[in-house]
């Protein structure tokens, strides 16, 4: 399925760390301005995506062999979801409480702020994230594989 | 902190161990049953030294106010010695066993590693089901158990038969779990606490404490195999003999009594049970010791013999004989898996596993003989073991109730005498029928450590009399003092056993003249009997739900689908004729700088109306996307745009999605397949109505007078307070997180189905 | 402006009505996109304020939009996706069943676009 050009192969494996590097931008900033973990996972998916309509299936896989755990990711973004809202039970304090509590100051890293809400989202994104390459991933080895099919 | 230590040491001990197994057996499989072995022997010290009464308590979560609360109490104790010890003595047999067993079937020896791991697995999750006071700690152990006797059961994977008996088990005790679960959550709500001493100090006598005893009473004795949850039990002697030497004599099923000692004070309360509970432990009696003389496999006599002796434990346990019944189970353990070990042992050498084919093995196995001699003279109850012990506190207890208890008792301990005669005379007395090889000393030598245990504890009872006292009196909480010794005298326990003698040694002479009856009542078992029943249950299941469907199945969708809107439409109709809504509709103002938005609006519906168009389905697609991009956009104009961005983002995907699906199918993107859609003019009839009456509704929703914004202004101004400069994040991280909780848990599942839908059947 | 998003609102749930009593069942898929696409837009245009966006600093004197609703709909969003997605695969798994089933018969073809040549691609 090689209806790519140079031209767009360079430039979609140039876009690739960038887009990455958008989702996650859009998750932290998710608390100060528009973005948040639902649009930061689908961002990063279109990353992905992008790169399977460029490169094909097979080349991808091929180099990112990691691409293939992609259920994994959701799976560690539902378990870290879970983590986020039950741990403040083990201390004493009500489901999803999340630190720090009203009135404490957020520890800051120059603008990156550092609070348990950022976690949540990044289990949303991550889950998000892994939907999508999951599915589209799928879907996109169909294709790799037309001929030899079931 | 060091007592707390102490109480949970040996349950840390069987853990450690079971992980260092199964990793250091995953590298160097010679490794992994002397590390087994040491493990056991580990685990039995630190039991040993459990300080008796110990507790430990751990608050884990405090708002729901669940503890973790172990105590080593008398019936922990004697239990624990008996997982570990018992389990010792099968980590000993099975390094002699599993090697013997693996050349036999042929399969190498890296993959027996996995038996040594699930028995300290299983192991482990027994201590912890015995330790724990706490009633969720329990049920996990105890679905542990179930779960690692599966693996167990299920051990020869290749084999049909091993699947199917695993299966059968985790069936029987898993669906009797859920009813412990049941009776758990009813006690919790109930006294409000999880804390079984708590619980069983505030029970008093009446119908719910019957219905939950009820429920939990079911559980164990399904784990217990009485009937008529007794099926599973033969059914699992196709696991290699370690396995049946621990769990079905000494380990799983006597978790199911334990449980019943556990809550023996709930269950005293409520006679009826009891008495039920009485009846029930004489039929597995009955039907046990029947069906053991039935059998000519040697494990599946001792599989039914081990059903008939805990229907004498279930007895005494009903006739409230508390520490009778703990030394009945201590002894038990030592005598069955000593004879289940020898069992293993005779086949091994022989290559044989019926009775008919065996004989005569005394000489050339004579340590073996001896061994397994010394265990079924305790299982026969003759004096000088423990066996004759443990008959005469179960008669001490079935003479207290009187009459037809005692006759039953006297016949129970006959059929007991009968089969265990000939299981050990059929093996070891009579022609030598079959070839011998030599078998390794580990596979004789445990055989002959418990034979000697139980001998001793027939000449010096007073150590396992006293263990079983603590077990009875942390069971009834009152003091139950347990002495064992000869009396020459008369009393009514000696005299049954006499008796017992008496009528077994002439059963055992007129054998053949009886043999037959035995299996014709088996036979009438397989036929009536439950098993027959449960596989019975599960096709007329299937037959069910394969009629519902054929009844409940859309046969012509369009139509269902057009009769909901129609009729949605009509109810709709009726309202507005019953109750004019006119008046309240309002129109509403279009200033200036609602213009974008209007316009997006109106390319939205624009490209709604284009996608109807029955073009090719790239049209399709393209108006589709159309739509949602001009949603995203009006999201924008109406101040949503956090909105805007995912939807923009979700409608890019959607777009994808669709053009990669099309491009699957055959005739994907070309123009609609030949097949004209029929009744054109009726799809356009309910659009139109469809329209309307969705429009009446909106449109007086919509044109409702908005209410003071309470709400809206409160999560407002409370998101500061949440350290949020983005109201909507906050609100889906904090505010309403749980329910974004919930959200994502549905992806993950969609995320489950749509893969399942799109993988390669091949791979699949 | 409540007339003209009622009016929308009701045009997009009824063109998903339509496509959803299609026998093809891409259009049927279609007709449940848009139908969940009148859905959101209907839950944000009830919203109990319309204004500026929901975001601090907020600017003085002037309507803010009503955030719950907000929320609500951008779950709606990926889920409507989410559950787009499970529909696409069920019906692609029908189709592939069907197709096997037809070429058994020695009905179909059996061609997809992607296993063309270029040339023989329909486009449209």
């Amino acid at each position: 399925m090689s209806m790519s050009t140079i031209l767009t192969r360079t430039i979609t494996r140039l876009i690739f760390l960038p887009t990455l590097v958008t989702a996650v931008a859009v998750l932290v900033k998710g608390y100060a301005g528009a973005g948040d973990g639902f649009s930061a996972g689908v961002i990063a998916g279109t990353g992905v995506v992008i790169q399977f309509l460029a490169f094909g299936p097979r080349e991808l896989v091929a180099r990112y062999p990691s691409l293939r755990r992609a259920p994994l990711l959701a799976w560690s973004g539902l378990l870290l979801g879970l983590v986020t809202a039950f741990a403040p039970v083990i201390w004493g304090d009500p489901i999803m409480t999340l630190y720090p509590r009203p009135g404490e100051d957020v520890p800051h890293l120059g603008l990156l702020a550092f609070h348990t809400a950022v976690l949540f989202d990044a289990a949303v994104f991550l889950l998000v994230f892994g939907f999508i390459v999951s599915v589209l991933g799928t879907i996109g080895n169909r294709y790799g594989s037309e001929g030899a099919d079931s | 902190m060091p007592e707390e230590f102490r109480v949970l040491a040996p349950l840390v001990v069987a853990a450690l161990g079971t992980a260092a197994v199964a990793v250091l057996g995953a590298v160097r499989p010679r490794l992994a049953p002397p590390l087994a072995v040491a493990t056991a022997a580990l685990a039995l010290s630190a039991t040993l030294l459990m300080p008796a009464g110990g507790q430990v308590d751990l608050p884990w979560a405090p708002t729901w106010g669940l503890r973790l609360t172990f105590a080593a109490d008398g019936l922990a104790r004697l239990y624990a010695l008996l997982a570990t010890g018992v389990g010792l003595a099968v980590l000993t047999y099975a390094a002699g066993y599993m090697p013997l067993h693996a050349a036999h079937e042929g399969y190498p020896l890296s993959r027996t590693v996995r038996l040594y791991s699930l028995i300290l697995l299983f192991m482990t999750a027994m201590l912890g089901l015995v330790l724990a006071q706490d009633l969720i700690v329990l049920i996990i152990f105890w679905d542990l158990t179930a779960i690692t006797s599966y693996y167990l059961i299920g051990y020869e994977r290749e084999q049909e038969a091993s699947r199917r008996a695993a299966l059968t088990a985790l069936l029987v005790t898993g669906i009797s779990a859920i009813l412990l679960i049941l009776a758990g959550v009813l006690l919790y709500t109930r006294f409000g606490t999880a804390q079984l001493p708590d619980i069983l100090a505030q029970v008093q006598a009446g119908p719910f404490v019957t219905a939950t005893g009820a429920l939990i009473a079911v559980a164990a004795l399904a784990k217990s195999a009485q009937v008529p949850l007794h099926f599973w039990l033969p059914q699992a002697m196709v696991a290699p003999t370690p396995v049946s030497a621990y769990l079905h004599s000494a380990a799983m099923v006597a978790a199911g009594v334990f449980l019943l000692g556990r809550v023996h004070p709930l269950l005293a309360l409520s006679p009826g049970l009891q008495n039920v509970l009485l009846a029930g432990g004489f039929a597995s009696m009955a039907i046990g010791g029947v069906l053991a003389l039935a059998q000519r496999e040697i494990k599946r006599l001792l599989a039914y013999s081990t059903i008939a002796q805990y229907g004498y434990v279930v007895v005494m346990l009903s006739l409230g004989a508390v520490e009778g019944a703990a030394y009945y189970i201590l002894a038990h353990a030592l005598i069955k898996s000593a004879l289940f070990m020898s069992a293993g042992a005779v086949t091994e050498a022989t290559g044989e596993t019926d009775l008919d084919r065996l004989g005569g093995l005394a000489r050339p196995l004579p340590l073996l003989a001896v061994g397994s001699g010394l265990a079924a003279a305790g299982l026969a109850a003759l004096p000088l073991t423990m066996g004759f012990f443990k008959d005469e506190v179960f008669f001490a207890a079935a003479a207290e109730r009187g009459g037809l208890v005692s006759v039953l008792a006297v016949a129970g301990a006959v059929l007991s005498f009968a089969y265990t005669w000939r299981f050990w005379g059929g093996i070891f007395t009579g022609r030598l029928r079959s070839q011998v090889q030599r078998i390794p000393a580990t596979l004789t030598l445990p055989v002959l450590v418990l034979g000697l245990l139980v001998m001793l504890g027939g000449i010096v009872p007073d150590p396992a009399a006293s263990l079983a006292a603590a077990a009875g009196e942390s069971m009834a909480e009152r003091a139950t003092p347990l002495e064992l010794a000869y009396h020459l005298d008369l009393h009514a326990p000696t005299l049954m056993a006499v008796i017992t003698w008496v009528l077994g040694i002439v059963a055992v002479l007129t054998a053949p003249r009886w043999t037959a009856a035995p299996r014709v009542v088996a036979r009438i078992g397989e036929r009536y009997g439950p098993d027959r029943g449960m596989f019975m249950g599960l096709v007329r299941l299937t037959t069910f739900s394969r009629r519902s469907r054929a009844f409940l199945e859309v046969r012509n969708l369009q139509w269902r689908i057009a009769t909901v809107l129609v009729a949605a439409a009509l109810v709709v109709g009726a309202t507005i004729v019953l109750a004019p809504p006119w008046p309240t509709f309002r129109v509403g103002r279009l200033p200036t700088s609602d213009w974008p938005l209007f316009l997006f609006l109106l390319l939205a519906a624009l490209s709604a109306l284009v996608a109807t168009r029955s073009a090719g389905r790239l049209i399709l697609v393209l108006a589709l996307s159309a739509v949602g991009y001009s949603l995203a956009a009006v999201f924008t104009f109406i101040g949503a745009p956090d909105v805007a961005l995912v939807a923009l983002l979700i409608e890019t995907m959607m777009t994808l999605l669709l053009l990669a699906v099309l491009g699957l199918l055959p005739i994907g993107l070309a123009r609609a397949p030949a097949e004209h859609e029929p009744h054109p003019g009726r799809r356009r009839a309910v659009g139109f109505i469809t329209t309307a009456f969705v429009f009446v509704i909106c449109w007086g929703v919509l044109s409702w007078p908005a209410p003071d914004a309470v709400m809206a202004r409160a999560h407002l101004e409370l998101a500061p307070a949440a350290h949020a400069a983005d109201v909507v994040t906050a609100i889906l991280a904090d505010f309403r997180g749980l329910d974004t909780l919930g959200e994502i848990t549905v992806i993950a599942i969609a995320l489950l189905g749509a893969v399942t839908f799109f993988v390669s059947r091949r791979s699949a | 402006m409540i007339l003209a998003l009622a009016l929308v609102i009701s045009v997009l749930f009824g063109c998903g009505a339509f496509l959803l009593l299609k026998r093809d069942l891409i259009r049927m898929a279609g007709g449940i996109i848009l139908i969940s696409n009148a859905a959101n837009l209907f839950i944000v245009s009830a919203g109990l304020s319309r204004g500026r966006e929901p975001i601090y600093p907020l600017p003085a004197g002037e309507r803010i939009s009503d955030p719950v609703v907000q929320a609500l709909v951008l779950t709606a969003i990926v889920i409507g996706f989410g559950t787009v997605a499970v529909l696409l695969g069920m019906i692609y798994r029908t189709y592939t069943a069907r197709l096997a089933k037809a070429v058994d018969e020695g009905d179909e073809t059996g061609r997809t676009p992607m296993s063309m040549p270029p040339e023989d691609r329909v486009a449209d």
